[in-house]
């Protein structure tokens, strides 16, 4: 599939959509709207969408805790997405997950994690299980660059590799695992997927802030997965533009270098002078980008609205089958 | 009746259930072509295929991972951690994943998964080979801890576990692997989270599972000389714990001794000491005994091994203890 100028509009919808949303779970976690910890990816929005546009709702996804895009993209319903994080009854997860945990299965979104490099391990299950039943579906598998220091991620790939299961590593490189960069804790040639190489899986770098670029490395990977050649690890050069978690300051992070990327690099503004490039209005850029904080907009208003999960609810799920033995609510 | 040996009666369960759903499969070092290091997976590889017995690397991260997400598609994998002690490489996806997918996503994935691990000491194994963590396992709401003493209930135990919607962690004493019962050849399940009387009696209840139960059945019959009746309670699932049998029989006998390999503190018998002094406290005699390991590693010298674990002398001398109280 190309990238026409209606493709490219939608996704620049979908990256507004996605900084909208940052934004406004930003504003409502610091008014206490939101427990928990937020990890925002504003700036990041050119990654999640030029993936998700490759992906489709038969394939696996496993967001990392810095994927509240993937999530919206998948295919569920946004509002369910807002609400989730939100702790509300009528999220995704019924309030269980929050931000860090949002799963919707029927989308083929299997669940963002808070143990960072836990999500490579099983998402060779569901790429095994593609390859046992002869399916052509594909595995996504977001991480960060903080993950590569995580015994995981090598264990699966070396399996990966080896078993040649459908898998995509997307290795969201955005400077900084939380206040640490990647040169000061990791031993790597030039970038950290060059360790794919040793795992005789291939891997190329992007720029991560150019959505055309994210979309057709993926699209290559993703081809080389459906066509049974195995896996491989496509690494994505952007920036998180606030801190680790919303709230953190960041002043680990030196200057102007903040500044910097916002000016020279943004994901949208430079999506937006392709498009004009192209002859795209400004008025319907405008529109998408107004349309975007109106949809996020009614998913605050759907989730702030939305009752709490009941106190019943604490010890439900917490086994799949009852055995004999065992009472109501234990 | 037909006797096989417990390794036998686990490779047996193994065989049919593949036999009667594809979608099982297991995966493990050594599985395949060598048929596992204790034998329980033999011949599995070469009627099905490495697509469905996968010998893997030294990954149990991996092996648990790829467990996880296959089951999480709805396959049943069946993953064999050589020594209950190796657990600790891949405990995370135990305890995050495993246990807490059902739960985190509101219903929406269950993790049918078997994790086969070879527990105990005996082997003169020291460390790293003997350990009995099946208490780091019963503090993770959501996984479901078995533990068979006999061929019989190995096969019937592992049948239900491969078939249970819930995430299972296995235990195999490997002093029992050369064990020999009478085994049915058809294939059946027995209850998970349902305790079995070995033996009745009256005088003092004793729980004991995996090879204690062989000392406490002993102390029994040794016991009967002094017209002492002991009702021997196998637990065979630790969690969910069947409490209902456990205090139909202390409230019965009043007397109760819960015998297991692992270190005393924090070990599946002061949990049962616990519940029964929360649920049952007036029909006591006696304080609950527990008789189990030294809170100490598990020593190379098999002198030093053989004073750490208990063994049936120490199981009859609690018995006692509890009787002269």
């Amino acid at each position: 599939m190309g990238l026409n100028v209606d493709k490219l509009k939608q996704m620049y919808y979908h990256m507004n959509l996605i900084r909208r949303f940052e934004e406004k779970v930003d504003e409502h976690s610091k008014k206490g709207d939101i427990p928990g910890f937020i990890h925002l990816s504003i700036g990041q929005e050119a990654c999640q969408t030029g993936v998700m546009h490759v992906l489709t709702e038969n394939d696996y996804k496993f967001p990392d805790h810095r994927s509240h895009g993937i999530c919206l993209l998948s295919g569920s319903s946004k509002e369910k997405v807002m609400a989730e994080i939100f702790a509300k009854k009528t999220g995704l997860c019924e309030g269980k997950g929050g931000s860090m945990h949002i799963a919707d299965v029927e989308v083929g979104n299997m669940g963002n994690n808070a143990i960072e490099g836990s999500i490579t391990a099983t998402s060779l299950g569901t790429a095994y299980a593609s390859k046992y039943r002869d399916e052509d579906n594909v595995t996504a598998v977001f991480i960060g660059d903080g993950t590569c220091g995580r015994g995981e991620l090598h264990e699966s790939m070396n399996m990966a590799a080896n078993l040649k299961v459908p898998l995509i590593y997307i290795l969201v490189n955005n400077g900084y695992a939380i206040s640490t960069r990647a040169e000061e804790a990791h031993s790597f040639p030039e970038h950290l997927s060059d360790r794919a190489a040793g795992y005789d899986m291939p891997s190329e770098v992007v720029d991560g802030n150019d959505v055309k670029k994210v979309y057709n490395a993926m699209e290559r990977a993703v081809n080389r997965a459906r066509n049974g050649e195995g896996p491989s690890m496509i690494e994505l050069l952007t920036y998180r533009w606030q801190g680790h978690f919303s709230g953190d300051p960041a002043s680990y992070r030196p200057g102007n270098e903040v500044e910097k990327w916002k000016e020279e690099k943004c994901p949208i503004k430079n999506l937006r002078s392709k498009l004009e490039n192209k002859g795209v209005q400004a008025g319907t850029l405008d529109k998408l980008e107004e349309d975007a904080l109106k949809e996020v907009e009614e998913m605050v208003e759907f989730a702030l609205n939305s009752p709490e999960p009941d106190l019943e609810d604490a010890t439900k799920y917490i086994y799949a089958e009852k055995y004999e033995s065992m009472k109501e609510g234990e | 009746m037909r006797q096989l040996k417990f390794s036998q009666a686990l490779n047996e369960a193994l065989h049919q259930e593949m036999e009667r759903d594809e979608d099982v499969f297991v995966l493990g070092q050594d599985v395949g072509k060598m048929g596992g290091d204790f034998g329980v997976t033999k011949g599995l590889w070469k009627k099905y295929g490495e697509k469905r017995v996968i010998d893997t690397p030294l990954s149990e991260a991996a092996m648990l991972g790829l467990s996880n997400g296959a089951a999480f598609t709805g396959l049943r994998p069946v993953v064999e951690i050589m020594f209950a002690d190796f657990i600790t490489e891949c405990f995370d996806q135990i305890v995050n994943n495993s246990a807490k997918a059902h739960y985190m996503f509101a219903g929406q994935l269950t993790a049918p998964i078997v994790l086969r691990t070879a527990n105990g000491g005996g082997f003169r194994a020291a460390y790293h080979h003997s350990q009995n963590p099946e208490a780091w396992l019963m503090n993770i709401p959501g996984i479901t801890v078995v533990a068979p003493s006999t061929p019989y209930e190995a096969k019937g135990l592992l049948t239900a576990s491969i078939r249970s919607e819930n995430p299972i962690v296995f235990f195999e004493h490997k002093m029992l692997y050369s064990t020999s019962g009478e085994v049915p050849e058809e294939n059946y399940e027995l209850p998970l989270g349902k305790a079995k009387v070995k033996k009745e009696g009256t005088d003092v209840t004793v729980i004991a599972s995996m090879k204690m139960c062989e000392y406490a059945l002993k102390a029994a019959k040794e016991l009967e000389k002094e017209e002492i009746s002991l009702e021997v309670i196998d637990p065979r699932t630790l969690v969910p714990f069947d409490k209902e049998t456990i205090f139909d029989s202390v409230a019965k006998t009043n007397r109760l001794v819960v015998a297991y390999e692992a270190p005393k503190t924090g070990g599946y018998g002061a949990e049962i000491a616990g519940l029964v002094n929360d649920e049952m406290f007036e029909f006591l005699k006696a304080p609950v005994k527990r008789v189990a390991s030294l809170d100490s590693p598990v020593a190379f010298s098999p002198k030093l091994e053989d004073h750490i674990l208990p063994g049936y002398e120490e199981v009859l001398n609690g018995i006692k203890e509890v009787i002269d109280y």
